[in-house]
């Protein structure tokens, strides 16, 4: 059998860190998640099984990944720093990812609303000297969330370069040295009851556009006022939980804020390539499982007394399955890179329309490959499609949402139109 | 949602009598009243509160005997002319619930696929399964992958697993971990593609209690998850050699039926899907305000919806009319049937996939809940999808069209 390392990527672009820890996190997912992964969907809710395999992980006691972006001096590994963040990213997602893809988005949003504190060039050593001994010294996993939608608003917020933040319902009000935050926020991963700190925006000016009302602010879930309803029973990601979340007259340090007025929108702006870049690298590694787990079936199962594989017209469908995976492996590194490019001569900021068209369009595609060919291979393994002994079809649950999230695939459309034919009214 | 679904997905029904669209309208109202309007009380453990409704289905209104011959204390729906009812009812129940309707469309398929006359052997032993006062469940054990290391008789490529030994009166049939398309852990019989040592199809009815059947373990699928599941052994089950149908014809036939109800059944939930996106279109806003369904872009993807809804209810219908025309159950027209039939069927689950794929892209997160139930439509039609496929995708029916078409004699 072919390796699923032998889909091809761009190699010059690849972290010299990156063989370190594909293997280090690939030994984990073997170990500590493909035993299990069949069970996680009666766990949705308690996360018995999900929860040590996240400790093992994230935690101190683990490999301790949920420090990675906090800088060395504050007992972080310093990726936030790196050159190589996006891409490193992309390689946990996608390991993480051939797994579960739940679990890979439970972990990395934690990731989320810190890169905007935490990666070149946006420090704000306050908040990451504040919040690195919750994730640098904790013996459990810890989650951060990004506490976008709203219930009036669907992917509005995602959707700043046409409504500029002017649906946001949830308010920050100055008062002396707190912010004051009121709303009702719905379905951040990490949320139902696990998210530990949230990245929330707001709006201190209800219905404005202007990119100073916007404001990020850093909300521990344990201040008073906050509150997590129960995680949502849905098609799959079993590993990662949603829920409501409500503030209530909460009140934070002024500080807490993100960084300032305008600074805020733009570093808001810089999260969803983040989010782009991660959603790809789940898809690529469920794509690699996918992978693996057809590659046995078409080999060991017949059509015509032949193997499947051996068929023409099987052959031509499960090899388009393949080169599919290959495309979008390159696709997702490239979308990396993009990210990567940020303070390079020739790469753009990534708050920038034209890193944003792209990224949605890279992850609109990469997303409609996923759906189409995890469908399709169901459909190959026929009556044994259904199964979830062959795992395919928790992916087939599971993947469909990574399409439909951060404002879904006719926002990707809508972003790639505006840049492309410089639409003025979309 | 205000407008009647019959008004939107027009349909050509004139094959359906006054007295055959009451029997449709009693379905549609149990599905109303017993499923629909109570869907939030079903969320957690549906399968088994579902189990209630469907015996208030299939005892009460009467539908475990609709497709039985009169002969035999049924409705007498036995005949190719009651395909176009019979498609109407799946709908309605689909549109409720696709695994209650998956169930009795195994049930007509089964009871349709023997021929069922009024009067033959087979019609008395299919008759007498069904004529209890309690809820039956069928189970298909279809041709489908085969293993490396094993020749099998064929049915046009796909692996006949089954074996049927005939000794005097007595068929005795064997098979080990045979994969059943749904059911195989609750069946109370089985309706088995098997070979004799010749290699010759056979259909075997097998009631579940017979000696040297063996379950495994109840399997976790994707969906309809009603209809539990699991694998079926047949160590050395001797049946009467009534119980037992010859001939490819045969298993064309059960394919032919198979096609037709399964589409109704997906087209049905597929129709209650479109209520769930009618309903999210016409009060969800977009851009800061503006309805979604006035948006060009959501429009043209609400569009898409519609549309395969539409053309696969027309397909569905169409092969139901088709059938209903056929003039016999086993003559030369068959094998034209039975290549439109596994077309259409084909064509049928890809839309209604399309269609809830599509909408769930307009849905977001709210797609994917449990308690929107548009994730259980996506769930059940993928599974059916997947089942009716039964190995390779779509190419054991590029085949079909290919040998028919165009004269292939190897493929």
């Amino acid at each position: 059998m072919k390796s699923i390392d032998d889909f091809s990527r761009p190699e010059e672009y690849i972290s010299p860190l990156d063989k370190h820890f594909r293997s280090v996190v690939r030994a984990w997912v073997d170990k500590d998640v493909m035993p299990h992964r069949r069970e996680y969907d009666e766990d949705w809710k308690e996360h018995t099984l999900i929860e040590p395999a996240f400790d093992n992980l994230m935690a101190n006691r683990g490999l301790g990944i949920q420090k990675a972006l906090f800088p060395a001096d504050l007992g972080g590994w310093g990726l936030g720093q790196s050159d190589y963040a996006f891409t490193i990213a992309c390689t946990l997602a996608e390991e993480v990812g051939r797994a579960d893809t739940a679990m890979a988005v439970a972990f990395m949003v934690t990731y989320w609303p810190l890169t905007t504190i935490l990666v070149e060039p946006h420090v704000n050593r306050r908040l990451a000297a504040e919040f690195a001994p919750m994730f640098c010294k904790s013996d459990k996993a810890v989650f951060a969330a990004l506490a976008m939608t709203e219930p009036q608003g669907g992917a509005d917020i995602e959707n700043m370069e046409l409504l500029g933040g002017k649906t946001i319902k949830t308010t920050a009000r100055l008062d002396g040295d707190e912010w004051i935050i009121n709303g009702h926020k719905l379905w951040p991963t990490n949320t139902g009851g696990v998210g530990q700190l949230f990245g929330v925006p707001c709006t201190t000016r209800p219905g404005s556009t202007d990119p100073n009302d916007f404001a990020l602010i850093f909300v521990p879930a344990d201040m008073k006022g906050v509150t997590q309803g129960g995680p949502y029973e849905k098609a799959g990601m079993a590993a990662d939980k949603n829920g409501d979340l409500w503030f209530e007259d909460v009140r934070v340090p002024n500080w807490y804020r993100a960084h300032g007025p305008g600074k805020d929108a733009q570093v808001f702006k810089e999260i969803i390539p983040w989010g782009l870049v991660g959603s790809m690298g789940f898809l690529v590694g469920a794509m690699m499982n996918l992978y693996e787990v057809l590659y046995e079936f078409v080999s060991t199962r017949t059509y015509g007394n032949r193997p499947l594989k051996e068929n023409d017209a099987i052959a031509g469908l499960i090899g388009r399955i393949a080169g599919d995976i290959e495309v979008c492996r390159i696709l997702a590194y490239e979308g990396a890179r993009i990210g990567d490019r940020r303070n390079r001569p020739y790469g753009h900021p990534l708050y920038s329309e034209e890193v944003l068209a792209k990224l949605r369009n890279l992850k609109d595609f990469v997303c409609d490959r996923a759906v189409e060919n995890f469908g399709r291979a169901m459909d190959v393994l026929g009556v044994y499609g259904p199964d979830r002994q062959y795992d395919i079809e928790k992916h087939w649950r599971d993947i469909k949402i990574i399409q439909l999230w951060m404002g879904g695939k006719q926002l990707c459309q809508m972003e790639a139109a505006r840049y492309f034919y410089n639409c003025k009214t979309l | 949602m205000h407008k009647p679904l019959d008004g939107l997905f027009l349909s050509t029904r004139e094959h359906i009598d006054e007295e055959e669209q009451r029997i449709v309208n009693t379905v549609r109202q149990w599905a109303d009243r017993e499923i629909l309007a109570k869907r939030l009380t079903y969320l957690e453990h549906y399968e088994q509160e579902f189990a209630g409704k469907r015996g208030m289905l299939l005892m009460e209104i009467g539908l475990q005997r609709l497709a039985l011959s009169e002969e035999n204390g049924g409705f007498g729906w036995n005949s190719k002319a009651s395909a176009p009812c019979l498609a109407a009812v799946l709908m309605e129940i689909g549109r409720a619930d696709a695994a209650t309707a998956y169930m009795s469309a195994l049930q007509f398929t089964t009871i349709l696929a023997s021929g069922a006359d009024g009067t033959s052997p087979i019609d008395t032993l299919i008759s007498r399964f069904y004529s209890t006062d309690k809820p039956v469940n069928p189970a298909l054990i279809l041709p489908g992958p085969g293993s490396q290391d094993e020749q099998t008789p064929l049915f046009f490529g796909r692996s006949i697993n089954a074996r049927l030994v005939h000794e005097g009166d007595s068929a005795i049939l064997f098979g080990k971990n045979m994969r059943p398309a749904g059911c195989g852990a609750l069946a109370d019989h089985f309706c088995v593609v098997c070979a004799d040592s010749a290699g010759k199809p056979w259909i075997a009815f097998v009631p579940a209690d017979a000696q040297g059947i063996q379950r495994g373990n109840i399997l976790q699928e994707t969906g309809l998850n009603a209809c539990a599941n699991a694998d079926i052994t047949f160590q050395h089950v001797r049946l009467p050699r009534e119980a037992t149908l010859e001939g490819k014809e045969t298993v064309e036939g059960l394919y032919l039926w198979l096609n037709l109800f399964l589409g109704a059944t997906s087209v049905g939930a597929a129709m209650n899907f479109f209520e769930i996106v009618y309903d999210w279109a016409n009060t969800r806003t977009i851009k800061g305000g503006s309805l979604m369904k006035e948006n060009p872009l959501c429009a043209s993807v609400l569009a898409d919806v519609a549309e395969e809804i539409a053309i696969a209810r027309f397909l569905t219908d169409d092969l139901a009319r088709l059938i209903a025309m056929t003039a016999s159950p086993n003559g030369p027209e068959l094998q034209n049937v039975y290549t439109f039939a596994q077309i259409v069927g084909y064509r049928v689950q890809q839309g209604a996939m399309r269609a809830v794929n599509r909408g769930l892209e307009l849905m977001g997160s709210a797609g994917y809940a449990r308690e929107w139930h548009a994730e259980k439509h996506w769930r059940d039609i993928k599974t059916i999808q997947s089942y009716l496929c039964g190995v390779g995708a779509e190419v054991p029916v590029k085949m079909d069209t290919a040998r028919f078409f165009f004269d292939c004699r190897e493929i």
